[in-house]
């Protein structure tokens, strides 16, 4: 379970979050949406330690995500995947995903790289790997360099290295961006069938139709702000919603279609400067 | 249960060929023949050779860092000479010590590898040009250090009377000895990265390589794992320095320029970053080059950077690629799936 106690973040004057506390509970798909600017993405990078929390606790089955250093929050049980893909490009298929698998501690590395118990325990790492890798329909690129891939496999390839490690809690950012139609379909597929008793998923996406068709729970943010927390119904008819997305209340097709306005078509790796802004 | 094993079959099938005789003994022609055919040349060739083995060695240590890691280390030659000054002052008139050679092999090695994490713990929080810097002005400090520190190293007259080298009741004293030694180092030091390169730490190496933050996200230590990078390359590089001590029996911090670090890193750019093969082959080039462009005399440097710049033009990567390493060949030879 992840839990967001009482978490504010300030950028400078800026609160981009403000105070805002919800649960993420395991065997659910908890989606968190909201307008551009709504802090989705600062949520996502403080829970995985990309960004430190100005006040509040983040926690993981109880354990405090902010006292940890950023490597072993992994350890801790969480994975994420990033709004911009972030794979090994240079690396195959199969190894992106070694990486999560990697044995934490320097000494049993160095134990793994000399023989000393270490060939089992590669064996068996690469089998976990070429099982998640099947069960995505990629067993045919595994050894294919990651960066030589389509844009939507890559999409997948991260998705698969974030749950090979088989995390309690997994952070979907944007998953759905830039894929088309029939890939979107596939991706829904994905991760309803990821669906299980052990592990917390939080969806972060702009595609409204794949949020009210898999989320169990919505949970809506606007300028930082928890507006609403609830089923896909209960957003639907939540009339401050639908003000926070269109300025006025109107019917849920419209908030549909404003959402798919908003889609980021443009996609770059962070930090390369271009940023795409709301008309 | 039944999905998994089926998985498994492809993963071994891919990994490793199916027969491994014909790469091993491809590899192990190179040794063998360097072992028949060396001890054969005249005096001035086979000290061309022992120089060659030398720098690859020394370019398969700092692959490690540069080539698996990509860390630039400007720096590596501060390495070279804590080995090369362990032997010296260890086995030699200057303080009357003389220790046997396996023992200092064996400390001078230990040193430069503990140096390398010392260097390390500070330095590793930077990233690209700011590292290389910082380890530029660390080969800088070490070679300055030898300079001046007059007493221990008596300063840039260096240390002579250096004591012969005996390894097991062995004598190392003309060229044919070392080359004996520099192929057995050579062949250990090579399955020793190779053996990295294939293994988790050399995943993790990779990671930190392609994107260090990604790599933190999925739970890899990136400082130790960086650490270990740094210490085993260093390791190698103090080991060289020993072997180096011992062949020239003279040691001055002349040896130990920032040149002598540019041509290291040049050896794995211009033979392949990240491929053992490529540091053998990048040694042959750089120690070759200049000895037969010595007929053009004073455009001999002109000719010599000339020709660098044509390889990294014609092959940026470096003559052989990062893939096509090792465990390629073993595929590639033993009929396994490329």
């Amino acid at each position: 379970m992840l839990t967001f106690d009482h978490v504010t973040k300030r950028f400078g004057e800026l609160a981009a979050i403000d105070d805002v506390s919800f649960e993420v509970k395991p065997g659910v798909i908890t989606a968190v949406i909201g307008p551009n600017g709504a802090g989705k993405s600062t949520l996502v990078n403080m829970a995985a330690g990309s960004y430190g929390v100005t006040s509040g606790r983040i926690l993981v089955d109880g354990v405090e995500l902010q006292k940890l250093p950023k490597h072993r929050i992994a350890h801790a049980g969480l994975s994420r995947t990033y709004q911009n893909i972030r794979l090994f490009d240079g690396m195959s298929v199969v190894k992106n995903l070694e990486v999560a698998l990697v044995p934490p501690r320097v000494g049993s590395l160095i134990a793994n790289t000399f023989g000393l118990s270490g060939r089992a325990a590669a064996e068996e790492r690469r089998a976990r790997c070429h099982a998640v890798l099947d069960r995505l329909g990629l067993a045919a690129h595994a050894e294919r360099q990651a960066g030589s891939l389509a844009y939507g496999q890559q999409k997948l390839v991260e998705l698969a290295r974030a749950i090979v490690a088989e995390p309690r809690v997994l952070l979907l950012d944007e998953p759905a961006a830039g894929l088309n139609h029939g890939e979107t379909e596939q991706l829904k597929q994905h991760i309803l069938a990821l669906r299980s008793p052990d592990l917390a998923m939080v969806l972060i996406e702009h595609d409204m139709k794949l949020i009210m068709s898999i989320s169990d729970t919505i949970v809506v943010m606007n300028r930082g702000q928890l507006l609403a927390q609830g089923t896909a119904g209960e957003i639907r008819s939540n009339t401050e919603v639908q003000e926070a997305y269109l300025g006025q209340p109107g019917a849920i097709k419209d908030i549909e279609a404003a959402a798919r306005g908003r889609r980021n078509r443009v996609r770059l790796r962070e930090g390369e400067g271009l940023t795409w802004h709301q008309p | 249960m039944e999905s998994r094993a089926r998985a498994a079959a492809p993963a071994s099938g891919a990994a490793a060929p199916r027969k491994l005789w014909p790469g091993a003994l491809a590899m192990l022609a190179v040794p063998v023949l360097l072992l028949i055919v060396g001890p054969h040349l005249p005096s001035y060739p086979l000290r061309i050779l022992d120089m060659i083995l030398l720098y690859a060695v020394l370019g398969l240590g700092l692959n490690i860092i540069v080539g698996y890691a990509g860390l630039l280390d400007l720096g590596y030659v501060a390495f070279y000479a804590i080995g090369a000054y362990s032997w010296a002052l260890l086995a030699s008139g200057q303080f009357d010590i003389h220790l046997p050679f396996a023992l200092v092999l064996l400390i001078g090695a230990s040193l430069a590898g503990l140096a390398g994490i010392l260097l390390g713990i500070p330095v590793l929080r930077l990233r690209g040009d700011y590292l290389a810097i910082v380890t530029l002005g660390f080969g800088e400090i070490i070679r300055v250090l030898m300079n001046n520190l007059d007493v221990v190293t008596n300063g840039p007259q260096g240390i002579a009377r250096i004591d012969e080298a005996h390894l097991f009741g062995w004598t190392l004293s003309t060229p044919d000895d070392f080359l004996y030694l520099l192929v057995a180092m050579l062949v250990v030091v090579f399955l020793f990265v190779w053996r990295i390169q294939e293994s988790a730490l050399g995943t993790a190496l990779s990671a930190v390589r392609e994107d260090q933050d990604a790599a933190r996200g999925c739970g890899i230590n990136t400082t130790r794992v960086k650490l270990v990078a740094f210490a085993f390359s260093a390791f190698i590089g103090g080991a060289c320095g020993v072997v180096f001590a011992a062949m020239q029996r003279f040691v001055s911090p002349e040896s130990f320029t920032f040149w002598e670090s540019l041509v290291i890193v040049l050896v794995i750019v211009v033979g392949g970053l990240g491929n053992p093969f490529g540091a053998l082959l990048g040694a042959t080039l750089l120690i070759l080059l200049p000895e037969l462009l010595r007929a053009y005399a004073d455009y001999r440097l002109l000719f010599y950077g000339m020709a660098l710049v044509v390889i990294i033009l014609a092959r940026p990567r470096g003559l052989i690629s990062r893939q096509y390493g090792p465990s390629w060949l073993m595929r590639r030879l033993g009929g396994g799936k490329c």
